[in-house]
């Protein structure tokens, strides 16, 4: 029986609470930062008019299906993610090596296929791939007390890095970091022995030289900019620089909607999507921004609690994932727009435009809330 | 890490809150390029041959202007134009940046910017905008010389010439306007305009100021060019006239001309189609830009050369019943009934061809491409002008590398028989022929032809000044030159001569020099009859004839008789110079003429 009144008694509504505030609070923003008085864009014909703010449309579009696709999340039991988990991520990898052969080339990254009017990106259900396959293949296995050795972590190690490699090829270093930061979460979770530490930290310094290398130029720089933002203002610096600037001259209240000039004048790139926090800051001020800040917290400490309340290891490895992934987005993200990171690629989740990440959050936080409903659930339906 | 972000934005937004406020205020202001005013051209007397004058531009700022559709058509209906037409210039797509104005008409007439300021209100978004243009006072004087401007090509901007140019910046595009670009542009100003948070302008001032251009002197006299375009009204041809000692050009004409201020405006596909249209069209400047037969005034080089190879003698004669036998051929005189018996002074002053005929059997055609190659012709002069043409001076080397057929490779002595005359294959410029003279007249040195005297900056200190070049240096044979210059001041002067009519009446003091021309057009088609066909009219003289100080080369297409279609106009020239140097009671001493010798 796959409804049971248990569900709904443990059903965990601070999380959807939480999720759903977010998702309105970045619709509010998104408004405002994709304002165009002069859009004439009737590609959203299903309207039959033109919006002034195209990508809240299609955002609180994607947010509706988002919706779909959270309760299919919440519907699937963590035994039917148990089983499909090594096909899923096999395909996942297929998709990937595909993406890198076929893909469609944007901004000089190739990640996307097209899907009618749309374009999907394997890199995002790799997420989702990489958190199964590792919660599967940890909850199996039998760990070492004490935790990880060098030798037990290879093969988790691996699993996670092989998904990487390819993402980084496309190249699109953020995704690759964001599927290290939720794996790496899970390791974590486990423990690793101090030496082990001590081991990965030595050969990951060994690797920091042909890291480096291997990085692209543009990629070089950002890292430069961020211990030198000045040193090229309208180069790498420029994003930096002109965010730091809207965030800071939020200053307490902000500008008020629709006031923000370094968003509504496109003095600020991106401001609709890898920037979004820094219309929310110039137009909310450091008043808006603490509250969002809460919001996410809120969310965070929700996504945790589910942890130690899931019904098997394998559901609670799932639940250090996802919460490692968000957690690594939100930190990144914004730490990234407030210039305390390097500038990458890094989404806010449900705040920044667009639609395979507000899927994909969406379905992980659906799968949560099905772990947390079906806590006391025990045996096969 | 929650708390640390909240740390951070602490202290970018309280702490740093107004520094940031700040810098994003400065955000708003936005930077506006001011064209700078060009650098003023004037005459070597300092009249005023181009200069500036507002030119007003009526511009749209998309931010301001709530429907740009029908704003456009409202001032379409106002100012009277066909619906459609101003977008049709103007197409909207263009990429734009935020706030830059669209222009809708440039150049408008007083009457468009009348109606359009009494109108504002009703035309949100529109703006008059005040420009320099360009002013070229005497019109379609000298437009050869001064070129034109106008707005930058693609090609252009994507060059590594003009690095640094944006969009919608006007250049020289020809003549002087385009070769001293670089002196005349000035440099371009930035205003800032300030804007609201909503895009609307709140004020402007200016930040850097724009700076004009250099302003230029030329060598030219007005009253000298004036003279030289009056008697070439109606023609097709060339005059020109320069300083034999200096290489300064003080008139340069070619007809017919374009007035370069139509460039200011829109210009008409028609309107360039007519201007530029044929191989030699109203752009070409027919005093370097095409060659031409030099008929009998290529005599001048001929009898040198006779008399310098000593093949001839001054008083040696040769009897002329009205043609040459040559080769079993008859090469026939102007003068079908003959001139009798002639010497070479006889032979240059009723220009007897016979004589030259004779003449040419003994010279040859290398040892003739050889003295003509000494006087500069056969090549560019290096007048600084845009591209020139090279002319032609035929010889055996010549002929063996240009045909490709075996029987056409050979130089035939007959063909020699054309060439002393100035027929044939042999071409020159008029501005060849004017330097050509100059050698004569100044001992052998092959001068620059310079156009442009100073160009000063804006507090009239002087940038550079030209000091004239000396390209090469022959050594004349003093005697021939002696024998030679007294036969042109008899061919003007005369009874029989030629070139009686550039005799000076207002100056009867001043003897005029001078060799007529007159060049056969040849066709394939005997029977062909027209205009086109007539012959070429040369006049190449100088004055006063005991010491030069300008030499001028009048050239008429198919004018018909040298003597009688070009040499009045030289005789123009020669009148209003030395009416100009009276006037002005000082005569405007060239630079020093030593110079170096430049073989390069």
């Amino acid at each position: 029986m796959l409804i049971d009144r248990r569900i709904f008694n443990h059903f965990n509504y601070k999380l959807l609470l939480a999720t759903l505030f977010i998702c309105a609070a970045g619709l509010v923003v998104l408004y405002s930062a994709g304002f165009d008085p002069n859009s004439t864009s009737r590609n959203l014909g299903i309207f039959g008019y033109a919006p002034k703010s195209v990508p809240f449309t299609k955002q609180a579009m994607f947010m509706g299906v988002g919706l779909i696709f959270m309760l299919v999340g919440m519907v699937v039991n963590s035994q039917s993610l148990y089983r499909v988990a090594y096909p899923f991520y096999i395909a996942c990898i297929l998709m990937l090596i595909g993406v890198l052969l076929f893909g469609t080339v944007v901004n000089g990254s190739r990640r996307w296929f097209p899907i009618g009017d749309f374009r999907f990106q394997p890199s995002e259900i790799a997420k989702v791939a990489v958190i199964l396959v590792m919660a599967r293949y940890l909850s199996r296995t039998r760990l070492p007390l004490g935790g990880f050795t060098l030798k037990s972590i290879i093969i988790p190690t691996l699993l996670m890095l092989l998904p990487m490699s390819l993402i980084i090829r496309q190249p699109d270093l953020g995704t690759a970091l964001s599927l290290g930061s939720a794996g790496f979460g899970m390791l974590f979770f486990v423990g690793i022995r101090p030496r082990t530490l001590v081991s990965l930290a030595i050969l990951g310094a060994i690797a920091v030289v042909p890291v480096w290398n291997s990085l692209h130029d543009y990629q070089k720089r950002r890292v430069w900019t961020l211990i030198d933002p000045t040193s090229d203002p309208l180069g790498s610096g420029y994003h930096l620089n002109q965010s730091k600037i809207a965030v800071g001259s939020g200053a307490f209240a902000g500008k008020g909607y629709f006031q923000g000039t370094q968003a509504q004048l496109e003095f600020l790139p991106e401001h609709t999507t890898d920037f979004v926090f820094s219309v929310l800051a110039e137009e909310w001020g450091f008043l808006g921004s603490v509250i969002v800040l809460g919001l996410y917290f809120f969310f965070m400490v929700s996504l945790l609690s589910i942890i130690s309340k899931s019904r098997d290891i394998f559901a609670s490895f799932i639940v250090v994932g996802v919460s490692s992934l968000f957690f690594f987005h939100i930190i990144v993200n914004i730490g990234m727009v407030i210039g305390i990171l390097p500038v990458v690629g890094i989404t806010l989740p449900l705040f920044s435009y667009g639609g395979s990440s507000v899927l994909v959050s969406m379905f992980c936080i659906g799968i949560v809330l099905g772990i947390s409903m079906r806590k006391y659930q025990f045996g096969r339906t | 890490m929650f708390s640390l972000l909240i740390l951070r934005l602490w202290y970018l937004q309280i702490v740093k809150g107004d520094y940031f406020r700040n810098l994003s205020e400065n955000n708003r202001i936005r930077s506006v390029y001011v064209q700078a005013p060009r650098g003023m051209i004037y005459d070597r007397w300092g009249e005023t041959l181009v200069a500036n004058r507002p030119a007003f531009n009526i511009e749209l700022v998309t931010e301001d202007c709530p429907d740009e559709k029908r704003v456009i058509e409202k001032l379409e209906k106002l100012i009277g134009v066909t619906p459609g037409s101003i977008n049709k210039n103007n197409p909207l797509s263009r990429k734009r940046k935020p706030f830059e104005p669209k222009l809708l008409i440039k150049d408008a007439s007083r009457d468009t910017v009348a109606k359009v300021a009494v109108n504002k209100f009703h035309l949100p978004g529109i703006s008059i905008e005040a420009t320099p243009a360009r002013d070229y006072v005497y019109k379609e004087s000298a437009s050869h010389l001064l070129g034109y401007i106008r707005e930058i090509t693609k090609d252009q901007l994507s060059g590594v010439k003009y690095k640094g140019y944006q969009q919608g910046e006007v250049v020289g595009q020809f003549g002087l306007e385009s070769n001293l670009e670089d002196m005349l542009r000035g440099v371009r100003g930035l205003q800032r305009v300030e804007v609201n948070a909503m895009g609307t302008r709140i004020s402007e001032f200016s930040f850097e100021e724009e700076r004009m251009g250099n302003d230029v002197y030329l060598t030219i006299d007005a009253a000298v060019q004036a003279a030289a375009e009056n008697g070439l009204a109606g023609l097709k041809g060339a005059a020109v006239a320069l300083d034999p000692n200096s290489g300064e050009i003080l008139a340069l004409a070619s007809l017919p001309a374009f007035d370069p201020n139509i460039f200011t405006g829109e210009i008409s596909t028609d309107a360039w189609r007519e201007l530029s249209a044929g191989r030699t069209s109203k752009l070409t400047n027919r005093v370097l830009q095409s060659a031409y037969p030099p008929g009998s005034v290529f005599k001048i080089i001929t009898a040198l050369a006779g008399l310098s190879e000593k093949v001839i003698s001054q008083y040696e004669t040769v009897y002329c019943p009205g043609y040459y036998s040559f080769a079993g051929r008859r090469y026939r005189c102007h003068k079908h009934v003959g001139h009798g018996w002639v010497d070479l002074r006889s032979a240059i002053v009723e220009s007897c061809d016979t004589y030259f005929y004779s003449l040419a059997t003994k010279l040859g055609i290398d040892t003739i491409h050889k003295y003509s190659t000494d006087f500069g012709l056969g090549m560019p002069t290096g007048l600084a002008l845009g591209q020139e043409s090279k002319g032609l001076i035929p010889s055996t080397e010549w002929k063996r590398q240009y045909f490709s057929k075996a029987e056409d490779k050979i130089w035939y002595p007959g063909e020699t028989l054309s060439v002393v005359i100035g027929q044939g294959a042999i071409m020159t410029t008029p501005i060849q022929m004017a330097r050509s003279l100059a050698a004569l007249v100044n001992g052998g040195k092959l001068i620059r032809p310079q156009a442009v005297r100073k160009i000063s900056g804006e507090d009239g200190h002087a940038i550079q000044e030209f000091i004239p070049e000396i390209l090469s240096q022959s050594t004349l044979n003093a005697n021939a030159v002696k024998i030679i210059r007294d036969a042109l001041i008899g061919v003007v002067n005369d009874k029989k001569g030629t070139g009686g009519r550039a005799k000076l009446e207002k100056f009867p003091e001043i003897l005029v020099a001078g060799k007529t021309g007159t060049a056969q057009v040849v066709s394939l088609d005997v029977t062909a009859k027209g205009d086109h066909l007539k012959d070429h009219a040369w006049f190449a003289s100088y004055a006063p004839a005991d010491k030069p100080e300008l030499v001028v080369v009048v050239f008429v297409e198919n004018g018909g008789h040298g003597g009688a279609a070009a040499a009045p106009i030289a005789k123009a020239i020669f009148e209003a110079y030395f009416e100009s140097v009276k006037s002005h009671k000082v005569k405007l001493v060239p630079h020093n003429i030593e110079g170096s010798i430049n073989r390069s």
